[in-house]
């Protein structure tokens, strides 16, 4: 019984991840509170399976719906980035935590009737990319491949964006500016840009996360506020803006859910919660978060 | 400036209460035919359940039209007023209180979630305005409680469930192990009691290996699914619906999970079209009623043979059983009326007269017979059988269909259901029609 459970727990951990780490990157990075994120997810997943019927509808080859994903990510992110850090959050900077929940909030308002307008109120799926890459037998129990993808797809995030943020001079920018946004000014660094396109990369992680749990979960309206809530919840479990604890808090979450079903399901849905309650009650800064001395 | 007294506020408060409150019943109490009859219509028009809910708005838009166009009411025109459930069960009830108290809505077809017609029960006999239940089955709805204006317009969730496990235990199906995985609200939870104490009733060795509940309107039931691969039930049964139910058979079905056992999809028919012919093969479903498009009673109803060929022009779809259970509905509140004009001598029925006319009314669905009992429940007779692919259909049929009528698979008023179905005699599977004798 030890290996679905491992296995449904770290399937279930991949997708947490997705959830979560474009916003723990984007309040790293920013310190903003994105409670607009979940909506970023839900436009990705509704991109990537229009996208995906499309190419189906125009007889195009289905591997092209695996393209579809991450084009759809790009587009979500290149569309929705630039515009709300210029027009909406720019203006929120420096004016306090409450000014940033409120207009994300706002925007994740917007959003979710833009949602129901474009893309209507009914359930859409394409499951090409599910089906597509068929399924495996592991542990007498039969999975979809793309499930167990998905585990190898988040482990490559995870690194990509590690080593993108330590390893890169990109991400050594970014990171000058989280550490200190002043002295990066005066260093002569345009920290305007990179707040833009440290946003839109956290816009593009949200959209990714929902573009690839798509073909398993498809998109309704309402997905937006639970991936926002989930996410808030791993987060906060990992520590606010830490990369490495949104994995840590995510494989938490996913064997704890796993573990939870096969053991104790009336406990399987409050199981993010009661890790967040005890991880919070010992360490109030998260599992990897740091404790923060605020400047005067 | 004058200042009036704190007495004075608390009187002119009371009186206030008291005008607004009346005014409901006054606005259509004095038996003048209206200029036009306002309908509350409630059902799910966004979210994850709209899949179920909108094919009943569609229904209830043709037949108001339908109404509409063979002259109303006696005369009166007909106007649903849509109300979305999927804004939540308090919203709802306000929205029930300004339609009734502000746009003098003076009936309610309401509602498709069993905790909206729990939660709007008392609020209709507190506003005395007539609700016609059309979709949600809870059994507690009547269970122990005597309500003067609130009807339902289909049958409970007993009828409902007991008709499944009858139909397994009459194919001698292997039902010593069951998995269940149904929803986490009332409908899943009484679904999963009476279903499986109807197995246990007739079949004591029958056990409960898995039985799972996860939340309303999960994206993904990945590690439910590999939980019930584990248990190896010999029968797996849910009652999953609308976007829920999509969700959880396309994740399971490549997991082979149909294949490794016997799957009782109790609403599986709602989805046909949607799965085409990759819907599992040989999986026992049902209409929670009588209201399968293809049966001998429908074909050989004009009426409902109208319905069909309109529904599916305007609509591009086959109604599925929500469908027929809001036009059932609305015939239930067109045959109230007729009879209160009738009983009243052509005069305007007030609420009062209304609610009267529905005690005991019998009506003829479009789907078969349909008596609203004493404790105002509806009766209908329950259709199951088995998904089939056929040459010529780009979606499964229901094939070895039984019709149980409905006095043989509901208890008796005022009876406790669980109670009911633990004394059903020795030989009740042999007094039940059997699966295959009805149809073609």
């Amino acid at each position: 019984m030890l290996t679905p459970i491992v296995i449904d727990g770290l399937s279930d951990a991949a997708l947490l991840f997705l959830v979560a780490v474009g916003l723990t990157m984007v309040f790293g990075v920013l310190r903003v509170v994105n409670i607009a994120h979940g909506s970023f997810f839900a436009l990705g997943a509704y991109a990537a399976i229009t996208l995906g019927l499309w190419a189906g509808a125009l007889g195009l080859s289905q591997a092209l719906s695996y393209g579809a994903l991450v084009l759809s990510a790009l587009l979500v992110a290149a569309l929705f980035g630039p515009l709300t850090e210029r027009l909406c959050l720019r203006a929120t900077y420096g004016r306090g935590e409450i000014a940033q929940m409120l207009v994300t909030f706002g925007i994740f308002l917007i959003l979710d009737d833009v949602q129901k307008l474009v893309f209507g109120v009914q359930e859409r799926q394409n499951d090409a990319p599910l089906s597509l890459l068929g399924v495996c037998n592991l542990g007498g129990i039969v999975y979809p491949v793309y499930q167990i993808a998905l585990v190898g797809l988040a482990v490559v995030v995870a690194f990509s964006l590690r080593w993108f943020l330590r390893g890169t001079r990109a991400g050594k920018l970014v990171l000058s500016v989280v550490h200190d946004a002043e002295m990066a000014r005066f260093s002569g660094i345009d920290t305007a840009k990179v707040s833009v396109a440290a946003f839109t990369f956290g816009v593009f992680l949200a959209a990714l996360g929902g573009s690839l749990a798509s073909p398993i979960t498809g998109a309704a309206p309402g997905m937006s506020a639970e991936a926002t809530i989930l996410a808030f919840a791993v987060a906060a479990i990992g520590g606010l803006g830490r990369v490495e604890g949104a994995g840590l808090a995510a494989l938490i979450v996913g064997l704890g859910r796993a573990f939870a079903v096969y053991y104790a399901p009336a406990f399987d849905r409050a199981t993010p919660y009661l890790v967040m309650f005890a991880v919070l009650l010992f360490r109030p800064q998260g599992l990897l978060g740091v404790v923060e001395t605020r400047r005067l | 400036m004058q200042h009036y007294s704190r007495k004075t506020a608390s009187l002119a408060g009371v009186l206030f209460g008291l005008v607004f409150g009346l005014l409901p019943q006054a606005a259509w109490g004095a038996g003048e035919r209206p200029a036009q009859l306002k309908v509350g219509v409630f059902t799910f028009v966004s979210g994850p359940a709209a899949s179920y809910g909108m094919p009943a708005k569609n229904a209830a838009d043709l037949m108001f039209e339908s109404l509409n166009a063979g002259g109303g009411l006696a005369g009166v025109r007909l106007e649903p007023v849509f109300v979305d459930e999927a804004q939540g069960t308090d919203a709802v009830v306000s929205e029930f209180r300004r339609l009734v108290t502000s746009r003098h809505v003076p009936v309610m077809i309401a509602a498709l979630s069993s905790a909206n017609c729990l939660a709007l029960a008392p609020v209709a006999e507190q506003l005395k305005t007539p609700m016609i239940a059309w979709n949600c089955d809870t059994h507690h709805l009547f269970l122990k409680k005597k309500y003067r204006y609130v009807f339902r317009a289909n049958t409970s969730t007993v009828p409902e469930f007991v008709a499944y496990a009858a139909y397994l235990l009459q194919k001698k199906a292997d039902v010593s192990r069951v998995g269940i995985i149904d929803p986490d609200y009332a409908f899943g939870h009484d679904a999963a009691v009476i279903f499986s104490e109807t197995l246990r009733r007739f079949r004591p060795d029958s056990k409960l290996v898995v039985e799972l509940y996860p939340r309303l309107g999960s994206p993904s039931y990945s590690t439910e699914i590999s939980r019930l691969l584990a248990a190896h039930p010999a029968v797996i049964f849910t009652n999953f619906w609308g976007a829920d139910l999509e969700n959880f058979v396309r994740q399971a079905l490549p997991r082979k999970l149909f294949s490794q056992s016997l799957a009782v999809i109790a609403l599986g028919t709602t989805v046909f079209e949607e799965f085409g012919q990759r819907f599992p093969q040989g999986a026992v479903v049902g209409v929670l009623g009588d209201g399968w498009y293809h049966s001998p009673a429908v074909r050989a109803n004009p009426q409902a043979q109208r319905f069909i060929k309109n529904y599916q022009e305007r609509f591009h779809q086959v109604p599925v059983f929500p469908a027929f259970k809001m036009a059932n509905a609305v015939l239930v509140v067109e045959a109230a009326y007729r009879r209160a004009l009738r009983e009243n001598k052509g005069q305007w029925p007030d609420s009062e007269r209304l609610a009267r006319a529905l005690e005991g009314l019998r009506v003829k669905t479009l789907t078969g017979p349909l008596t609203l009992r004493a404790d105002h429940d509806g009766l209908t007779d329950q259709i199951v059988g088995v998904s089939r692919n056929v040459a010529g259909s780009p979606y499964p049929v229901m094939a070895d269909m039984v019709r149980y009528p409905g006095e043989l698979v509901t208890p008796p008023v005022d009876a406790d259901p669980i109670q009911w179905i633990k004394t059903l005699p020795a030989d009740y599977l042999e007094r039940l029609p059997k699966p295959g004798s009805y149809g073609p």
